[in-house]
Parts: structure tokens; sequence; C-alpha cells
């Protein structure tokens, strides 16, 4: 009966950002610079950026972050012309940090990152043509890291990180059987995912005016160990779905930076990261049902994602002791092959333009805010649902941060 | 700096509204090389909107014709006219009956399951036997059932003066004199600009599902002689059009469905009918077996097992099967069975009738739609914007109940091959119909 190939549940974060995971609405500062950073010890956002770099943190500080991120989708499908729209909610992207020194002499540094390096929700319109591909994909997600850091010298300084994450995937899709009057049957799976990881870093100033860093964050893979899976089929139907339990895993890869800081002057800081993202961990999705029938068979979806760069060059301007402004963009080499793209990863090549303002009242309490826009348009032909068309998507975020120090 | 942020703050806000969403580019669709003003359809049961065994208004408007018609409107031509069921009709088989719908079904050893049942006593015969044409609005779909080649100039082929089986009763429909039309005079009528066309797979169809017992299939040259014929005069009038080939109808779940081997004996099944057929030289054995067949040809008593390659019709009696030994002790009849010569009869008749379309579409300078590749394709199974369909009866997703025609799905599928030939063939853009919005097969 009706195989049921249910798609995979990936990285809707990309809408939001470059190849999901390594996502940069972690700080507002970086943010407004392209999303590098890890070179510059600019805030407690460090302890996602470069865990070594907290070291060189002038303060003691405690960093709250949040990104309201507005993602539009239009699929127009090649041989129907027909349009699909998303009209997902906006995505809540959040950030905490503190970073905590005993004086200014410590050798060592300890910091806590709260982020969600996932989160957000695709949904399409009703009836739209990739329906039986995907209706709604929502994926929460949150990293807790406690961190520690070493300053060997007052040059450089090492740091690490433990990984928790934990979060939950619900993905919908339309199942092309059909009740008398007509409307199609469902599938809803769901459940909560855990995985653990590791992030480390170095940090070096070399010169007066130029720092390094290298950073390395593990993969994370995200083990879904007893979701649950709802089909809501015609009755003459529900023993060939039945309701059940399902296991399946999203490995969130693995990412390696090397970053360059450079002080062009007292006012104007440059910054460089070039992120190599191991996405080949993403070679297959599969989902294995408790209870198999002739309709409900394992999926095993090829994704073969590939390897891939990101460029991100940004700047930090000081106006005044108090007033900073910041510009960025970054180059983002999309992981999905031809082929492979789908509903909820219509992934491409992109340019992110990204700007930022900081404030520091007085001081120990400041603001930053920070602007990304990116549009994407991806035109392909899934090689597992033949879905062909044009993904086109623009995306909003802008984003403000409090933080206190001291 | 206020300033700025309140601006930014506006723009921020006008685009998570809006202002953000990316823009539909307008694709303007274009007719090409066609001039849509007069479009007319000709075919047989597929073109007609006939599935789930009977002829019925939701079969009709999704009928292969109205699909196209629907793309062809965006580019100028003007709703198809169809004979139509009333909406209130259950329908019509030409058997009396009502149509086919999923149902329950109680079988002879007590077994409930899910099956094809008839979606009322007794069909819609009144409404079947009125003729709907109307001269404000001539027919435009000539999707004819039963409608063969050779028949397109006879007159009076729709009238029912000439009594049972003398006649077509769907022609006689849609006949703008029942007495005096053909079907080539009423489509020349409507002096047709464009035209698809599928003709001879009814014919074929009629034939097979018969078990190509009664009747036969006309020459190839006479089907090459009809075929010409029309598409000449409609060519004449300077009508560009598609043309379709023949599909294997022998791959079609009417007949792929029950196995022939589908015989499964236990041990005492299998002793008894090896007391009867061991004489002479037939053995059977716990399993699947070949079912028996009548076959005059076979030795001194007429009867065979299946061997591999043979079909099983749709038609035969399950009960008989499974509570009276039908297909075992007594033999299936030639009716119910598709016999590996008369399998390459039919498929060698499709592939001179092929033949034939493929050179009449090139000689008229028309559009081929591969009908034989896409059903091909089809039964092997073909993933649709993430819909899985093949040839598995009910299940498979493509064609109706019947297990000869597609259901609205399928049809749109179809009508977009046509598309597609029209499209390449005169520089048109044509949108096809996305399929995801005609409907499979509806469970209870």
């Amino acid at each position: 009966m009706y195989k049921l190939t249910i798609i995979a549940f990936i990285a809707t974060a990309f809408s939001a950002n470059a190849q999901g995971y390594q996502v940069n609405l972690q700080g507002q500062k970086q943010q407004g610079m392209g999303g590098a950073g890890a070179a510059l010890p600019l805030d407690a956002a460090a302890v996602f950026f470069n865990p070594a770099s907290i070291s060189f943190l002038k303060n003691s500080s405690i960093n709250l972050g949040f990104t309201p991120t507005f993602a539009n989708t239009l699929y127009t499908d090649k041989a129907s012309n027909e349009t699909g729209r998303t009209n997902s909610p906006m995505g809540t992207p959040f950030s905490a940090y503190g970073v905590y020194r005993k004086s200014e002499e410590s050798m060592f540094y300890f910091g806590l990152g709260v982020y969600t390096p996932f989160g957000s929700t695709v949904q399409y319109e009703d009836e739209w043509i990739g329906r039986f591909a995907l209706t709604r994909l929502q994926l929460k997600n949150i990293f807790i890291q406690p961190t520690m850091s070493f300053k060997m010298s007052d040059k450089v300084s090492i740091g690490a990180g433990f990984v928790y994450s934990t979060g939950s995937v619900n993905l919908q899709k339309d199942i092309p059987v059909q009740f008398s009057d007509g409307t199609y049957g469902s599938a809803e799976l769901s459940g909560k995912a855990q995985g653990f990881g590791y992030n480390v870093g170095f940090y070096m100033n070399a010169t007066e005016k130029i720092s390094v860093g290298i950073t390395y964050r593990s993969q994370v893979n995200m083990a879904v160990k007893d979701g649950k899976a709802e089909f809501t089929v015609p009755q003459s139907l529900a023993s060939n779905f039945p309701n059940g339990s399902f296991t399946s895993s999203l490995p969130l890869p693995q990412v390696l930076t090397i970053a360059g800081g450079y002080k062009v002057n007292n006012q104007l800081a440059l910054a460089l990261d070039v992120n190599y993202v191991s996405w080949s961990a993403y070679d297959t999705l599969s989902f294995d049902y408790e209870q198999n029938t002739a309709s409900l068979v394992d999926t095993r979806s090829a994704r073969e994602y590939k390897n891939t760069f990101s460029f991100r060059l940004g700047g930090e301007y000081k106006i005044t002791e108090q007033l900073q402004a910041r510009l960025g963009f970054a180059y983002c080499l999309t992981p999905v092959q031809d082929g492979y793209v789908t509903p909820e990863t219509p992934d491409a090549n992109r340019i992110n333009y990204t700007l930022g303002l900081g404030y520091l009242f007085g001081e120990h309490f400041g603001v930053d805010a920070s602007l990304l826009f990116t549009h994407l348009e991806r035109t392909d032909r899934n090689l597992e649902t033949n879905l062909e068309g044009t993904y086109k998507t623009n995306v909003l975020a802008p984003g403000i941060s409090v933080y206190y120090q001291f | 700096m206020r300033k700025g942020i309140k601006f930014s703050l506006i723009i921020v806000g006008a685009c998570a509204m809006f202002a953000c969403k990316p823009k539909v580019e307008d694709m303007e669709s274009s007719a090409g090389d066609i001039n849509t003003s007069k479009f007319v359809v000709i075919g047989g049961s597929d073109m007609a909107g006939m599935m789930d065994d009977g002829l019925y208004y939701d079969g009709q408007i999704n009928s292969v014709a109205a699909i196209l018609s629907t793309q062809f409107e965006l580019v100028g031509a003007s709703p198809i006219q169809q004979a139509m069921m009333p909406s209130s009709s259950v329908g019509y088989t030409i058997f009396g009956n009502a149509p086919l719908e999923l149902g329950y079904k109680t079988d002879c050893l007590n077994v409930t399951g899910l099956s094809p049942v008839r979606s009322a006593q007794t069909g819609d015969g009144a409404s079947f036997s009125m003729n709907t044409y109307s001269a404000s609005a001539p027919i435009t779909n000539f999707g004819i059932p039963l409608l063969s080649v050779a028949q397109l100039t006879t007159i009076g082929l729709g009238n029912p003066a000439n009594g049972p089986g003398n006649y077509n009763p769907f022609f006689a429909r849609m006949a703008s004199n029942q007495a005096t039309a053909s079907v080539k005079s009423d489509i020349l009528a409507t002096q047709p600009t464009c035209f698809a066309l599928s003709l001879g797979m009814d014919e074929v169809m009629l034939y097979a599902a018969g078990g190509a017992k009664n009747g036969g299939l006309i020459s190839t040259a006479a089907f090459d002689l009809g075929l010409n014929d029309l598409v000449g005069s409609l060519t004449n009038l300077g009508a560009k059009g598609a043309i379709a080939t023949i599909p294997d109808v022998t791959e079609f779940p009417y007949f792929t469905t029950i196995p022939y081997n589908g015989l499964n004996l236990d041990e005492e099944n299998a002793a008894t009918l090896n007391s009867i057929y061991n004489p002479i030289g037939i053995y059977f054995h716990v399993g699947a077996n070949a079912f028996m067949i009548e076959d005059p040809t076979a030795g001194s008593f007429g009867v065979r097992q299946m061997v591999p390659g043979e079909k099983i019709l749709l038609s035969v009696p399950l009960d008989s099967v499974k509570c009276n030994k039908m297909g075992s002790v007594f033999p299936f009849r030639d009716e119910f069975v598709l016999e590996l010569s008369e399998i390459t009869e039919i498929q060698n008749q499709i592939a001179g009738y092929n033949d034939v379309i493929r050179a009449t579409a090139v000689n008229n300078s028309l559009a081929l739609v591969d009908a034989h590749t896409f059903y091909q394709t089809l039964n092997e199974g073909i993933v649709y914007n993430g819909v899985s369909m093949n040839a598995t009866f009910v299940s498979g997703g493509a064609y109706s109940l019947d297990g000869r025609t597609l259901n609205p799905r399928g049809n749109a599928l179809l009508a977009n091959q046509f598309i597609a030939a029209f499209n390449a063939k005169y520089n048109a853009t044509i949108w096809q119909a996305n399929a995801t919005k005609y409907r499979g097969i509806k469970f209870p």
C-alpha cells in the first residue's frame, strides 16, 4: 500500500541563517558583523564563538539577547506555475551568557551559555503542491554550554565547553489517501531529542593589532528515541497506518573555524572568520517505526549533504566611547546538492548582509542591536519526491540584547 | 539618531508584515502557434471521464478532456462542453449498474474487507439515455467510450432505433441528430481550431477485457483509413492538434491484479486436485500453483494450467474462485483469461496502430503524445510531487476502481502529457495541471 516517505526534519533555522547549526544569531555584536568574531573577544557571547577568548574579556558580564526572525518562502512549481507560500510564525532564537573572572590577574575564566542554534517553524500554506513532502516542521533546540578558559599568558588562552543539547521536533505532512469527502490524510511525527558535544577554542594576540582564533565545535547527534507517530487516515486504512513510536536521529555537524582580528586603530576593528562545516555527516535521514505495515515501512531518505565553507567579514567602529556601529556580510555555501533540495531546507548559496549598533550607558549597562537580511533562490528537482520548482526566500532578523558588566 | 532608530523600526515592522514576502514573478503563459478559439477533444473513455466502471458526473468533470480544457482556458479557450450526467445522478454502466465505489464486502468465506462495490442498487438509465445536445452550446468533448476508429463516419451511430448492439449509447447522448449525424460530421460542425485526439485504446480494451473472445480488432489498414480520414479533415480546416499513442492495456490493473499462480493449496486440496488431474499429467503441490483454464488446443480434455505471463481478468467471480473451485476443479473459461497468444495478438495490433498514429502525427505536423510510454512508466511506478503511484489495484493511486481507466489524478497526469506535447510542438507555454488537486480513490 502507500509507501510513506517521510522527509527530513532538519534545519529550518536555515531559513534564518547560514547552513543551520552554525547559526550566527548567538550574539548581537557578532551578528552585526556578519557573524564573525571568533578572534575578537567582544563580549560574553564569546562562550559560543570562541571559548578561549573569554580570557581576554575585560569584565565579568551577563548578556541576554533575542532575535525575532521573519522568513518567507515562495515556491513556484515549474510545470503548473502554481505557487505555495510559507506562513511560518516568527522565529525566536535567544541567547543568554554569563562570564565570570575573579580578578584581572585570574588565570581561569568561567562561562555559561544557553542558546538556540535551531529553533523555528516552517509552515506552508494549506493544500500547497508539495503537501505530501511537508506541511509543517517545528524544531526547538537549546544548547547549554558550561565553559572554562585558561589564560596561558597575556597573549594566549585556551578554552573548552561541554554541550548538552535538548530539543523537540514536530513534523507534519499530508498522506495521499483520501477520505470519502476528498480530504487527504496526514501524518504527524513528534518527539524529544537529546545530544551531547563540546566546543573548544584557542586564542592568541599575535601582535598588538592582530589576533587569531581557532575553534572546533563537535558534532552533536540529536537522537529521537521514543517519538510519537500519529496518522489521520480513513477508518478503513487505520490498520495500515498504526499510531505508534519511532526512532530517528539528526546530526548537527562539526564546525572548524579559523578567524582573524585586526585592530586598525582605536576606533576600528575588523574580523574575518572562515567556517568549515562537516555537513557530510548528514547523508541519510532514517525513520524506524516500531510497527511496520505494508503501507508504513521504515524509510531511509538520501540527503547527501556536502561539507561547506562560510566566509564572514565584519567591522566595528567606535563612534564615541559609548556608541559603536557595525557592518558585515557573510558568504555561505550551501551543503544541499542539486537533487536534494527539500521544502524544509530550500537552501542556496547566499550572502547575508548585517549591520548593528551598540550603546553603553555609563560603566555597566549596555544595549546592542543588529539586523540581518538575506535572500535565497534555488531551483531544483528533488530526486525523491520529484518536486520541481523554484524556492525564493527572504529572511529578516532584527535582534537586540542587553548586558551588564562588572 | 533617534529618527534613524524610528525609521529602521518602521522598515523592520513593515517588512515583517508583508514587504519581505518574495514576489511572484508573472510568468506569461501562451498558446504559441495554436489558435485556441475552438478547442475540441476526440477520444474514448479517457476523454469522456469514464471511471469506476461507469459514466457519472464526478468522473466527467475530471475527464482528461475537462482537465485539458481547464488549462487551455488559461490561454484563451472556451470551457469545454460535455454530455454531462446530472450531478445528482448515481451514474450508469452499460450493463445497467451503478458505478463502483470503495466499500466493505463480505465474501463467501464470511471475511469482510475493502472492496469495490456498486454505489447504488441500479444505475440511472433514464439520465444516461437522455440526449444532451444543445445547438447553442454544441458538444466539444467527443470522448466516446467504446468508439472504434472504423465507426467515425458511420451515420446514425448514435441512433437507439438501430437496436441494442447496433449503436453507441454514449454517442447517442451527444449526437446533434441521432439518426443522421456521424461522429466525424459532428466534430467538423464545430469547426475546430485545435484538437486533442486519443483513439484506439477503447476498442483494444473492449476486446482484451472480454478475454479476447468476442469480435476482433480492426486491421491496421482500416485503422489507418479511419484515423487519417478524420485527421485529414481537421488539418484541412487549419486545425492544429496532438494525437496520442495507445498503451499496452494488458498491463493495466484489470489484467495484472490476480496472479496466474494464485491457487494456494493445502495438503487436502492438493490431493483432491491431483486425484482429478494426475491422469492427464497435471500435478499440484502444497503452496502456490498455476490456475487451471480451458484451452481447446490443450490435449484431449482441452484444459491446462496457466503459464507465466498469462492474465486472469478482474471480471472473474472471486467468490466462485474462493468457494466453488473455479480455476481449479472447474477451469477458468476463455472470457476470464488472456492466453499468451492472445496477449501477443493484442500487443502486435497496438504496435501496428501506434505506427499509424506516429506516421499520422508526422505527416500532419501534429504533436505526438507518447501515451504508450506514459502508461508504461506509470505502471512501473512514478513519484509525482511526493505521491507514489503505480499499477497496483486500488492502492496504486492512479487507476479507478474498474482497473481499466484512470481516476481523476491519473487523468490529470495524462492531460499533462498532452500539454507537454502541445508546448513542445507549438512553441506554447500552457501550464500543466496540478495533479495533487485531483482526487485519487476515496476510502471509507
